[in-house]
């Protein structure tokens, strides 16, 4: 079942002359787990925004083409019916903080009691989205009393409680250090093998190859590739745009060690390994 | 964190008392003195408002606000005391001048009404958490968006604060004087205010962007996490206060 489907979207903000988006179209399943990478200025976020309807209601601006989500039509939808289908998660966790609540518990009920959820049905959902990204015991903290990366986490699973169908997060470890993106990752791939359809904006490649099941190379407003993370990061103009593959496929091209299934580089560390110990043989 | 709101969590019996029986309470201390013209009424109010104050142990947070209201008391006090227009009987004279007895009543009145609505509005806001009291006035059908005003202002100036600070601390790893003479000072200004109002904006514009991504312009009936404090004591209180404004109307209509 196709969740998205953007044909032709062109998109510039007010006041400037580049498009931000230029003839991006594309479509996507429910409950794939898509990576989009590009330089800063690609579209990425703009992109994201596009998908929740922000782009154009909020910003206004000129719009072109026709983003479909779940069969409604972004462009006629308003931001809150989209809500409803679509959580996004922004870079920055601290201007995510809605700042009428005391305490993290409450703050994850924003949303909820914006939707108009029944109060029984409100508590599981704040507690299983608190449990996947391990904020449990803040419950009671301010939510400005929390650190960068504990304060992204909350940002998260706020939107997570939402339970939306279908989840944007942009950059959403960019405050956590290793341990805490990987936590970050395996919970989003937890929602994703539960159905829920993930895009996601990375700057950690290895990540996303490892990660998403398809890949999203955006350059200058444009859409450049569209396909698996090996198909993605074997390309040979990758530094074209600004993209390094992953450490491990980078060793391997430097090796000339390709999966010899495919003809591509190997993407992880275990596919690396192994390719590299049959090339010793 | 520090924030912009003196509510004391002390827990006591006053504290589980629902916000809007305190504001009827406002409204009762305010009406009742006021329908019922002289001091009795007027003392009899500003002790319970003292003894409730008592019971919340607040007592000692009040006492700098008497202390900053005495300042204006004092003066009118004085003013009235030498210049009120009925003025005719002497009470006494200091060095010369003379205070009069109906002037000085006048402002005993008003000292009177004074501290009773300081009381009155001190119960309130020190047993109160804001966002119960912003919370329970939506319930009563405040706009969702002018609630959210209210209480996100009460924790967003202290972050802004904090922002000011750790810009001030920037600048000045950076060798700008923000210390010393006023000039200094007025140098210093510009380039520190700069970059705080264009962080303000920045960060307003994607907290509105985060507030739309969590339905916040959604028309659906809103659902609050906290239960409403429906009690009989709760109820009580409001019917009590009801009809003790409307003995105090009846007395006057009588009299």
């Amino acid at each position: 079942m196709k969740k998205i489907v953007v044909e032709g979207l062109k998109y510039r903000y007010p006041l400037t002359a580049e498009l931000a988006l230029n003839d991006v179209s594309f479509e996507i399943e429910k409950g794939e787990f898509i990576g989009i990478i590009g330089r800063n200025l690609a579209g990425k976020s703009t992109l994201c925004q596009a998908l929740m309807g922000l782009v154009p209601h909020f910003y206004k601006g000129a719009y072109g083409g026709s983003v479909t989500v779940d069969g409604l039509n972004v462009a006629q939808t308003e931001i809150c019916e989209l809500a409803r289908k679509v959580g996004l998660v922004f870079q920055n966790p601290f201007t995510q903080v809605s700042g009428s609540k005391m305490t993290v518990y409450e703050e994850l009920a924003f949303g909820l009691e914006n939707l108009g959820v029944p109060r029984a049905e409100m508590m599981p959902r704040i507690e299983s989205a608190m449990a996947l990204l391990g904020i449990e015991r803040f419950g009671k903290r301010n939510p400005f009393d929390l650190s960068g990366g504990q304060m992204q986490r909350m940002a998260i699973a706020s939107v997570i409680a939402m339970a939306p169908d279908i989840i944007v997060l942009d950059e959403p470890t960019s405050q956590l250090d290793p341990q805490g993106s990987e936590e970050v990752f395996q919970a989003i791939q937890a929602l994703s093998r539960q159905g829920m359809t993930v895009i996601m904006v990375e700057h950690k490649m290895e990540k996303i190859a490892r990660y998403s099941d398809r890949v999203m190379l955006l350059d200058h407003g444009r859409l450049v590739d569209f396909d698996t993370p090996e198909r993605v990061f074997s390309r040979d103009d990758l530094a074209q745009y600004g993209i390094a593959a992953p450490i491990f496929a980078r060793i391997c091209q430097g090796l000339g060690i390709r999966t010899p299934q495919t003809g591509l580089y190997p993407m992880t560390l275990d596919d690396a390994y192994d390719q590299v110990v049959n090339w010793h043989e | 964190m520090k924030a912009l709101s003196l509510y004391q969590d002390n827990g006591t019996l006053i504290h589980r008392v629902d916000p809007i029986s305190k504001l009827l309470y406002i409204a009762a201390a305010i009406f009742i003195p006021v329908v019922l013209t002289g001091f009795t009424a007027g003392l009899a109010m500003l002790g319970l408002s003292l003894m409730l104050l008592v019971l919340a142990r607040v007592l000692r947070k009040v006492v700098p606000l008497i202390g900053f209201s005495m300042l204006v008391l004092i003066s009118v006090v004085i003013i009235q005391g030498l210049f009120y227009a009925g003025n005719r009987q002497v009470m006494f004279a200091l060095g010369g001048v003379h205070f009069y007895r109906e002037g000085l009543l006048f402002s005993a009145a008003i000292c009177v009404r004074v501290l009773n609505i300081l009381c009155a509005f001190a119960l309130l806001v020190l047993t109160t958490r804001p966002s119960d009291l912003i919370e329970s006035l939506v319930r009563q059908g405040l706009s969702p968006h002018f609630g959210y005003v209210l209480s996100s202002v009460l924790q967003i100036i202290p972050q802004m604060t904090g922002t000011m600070e750790t810009i001030t601390d920037a600048q000045r790893s950076r060798g700008m004087e923000t210390e010393g003479s006023l000039m200094v000072r007025l140098r210093a200004f510009l380039p520190l205010i700069g970059p705080v109002v264009m962080n303000s904006l920045v960060s307003t514009r994607e907290r509105s962007l985060a507030l739309e991504v969590r339905a916040f312009s959604s028309r659906a009936q809103k659902t609050f996490l906290n239960e409403e404090r429906v009690s009989t004591s709760n109820r009580v209180i409001k019917i009590v206060l009801l009809a003790a404004m409307a003995a105090a109307v009846a007395w006057r209509v009588v009299s």
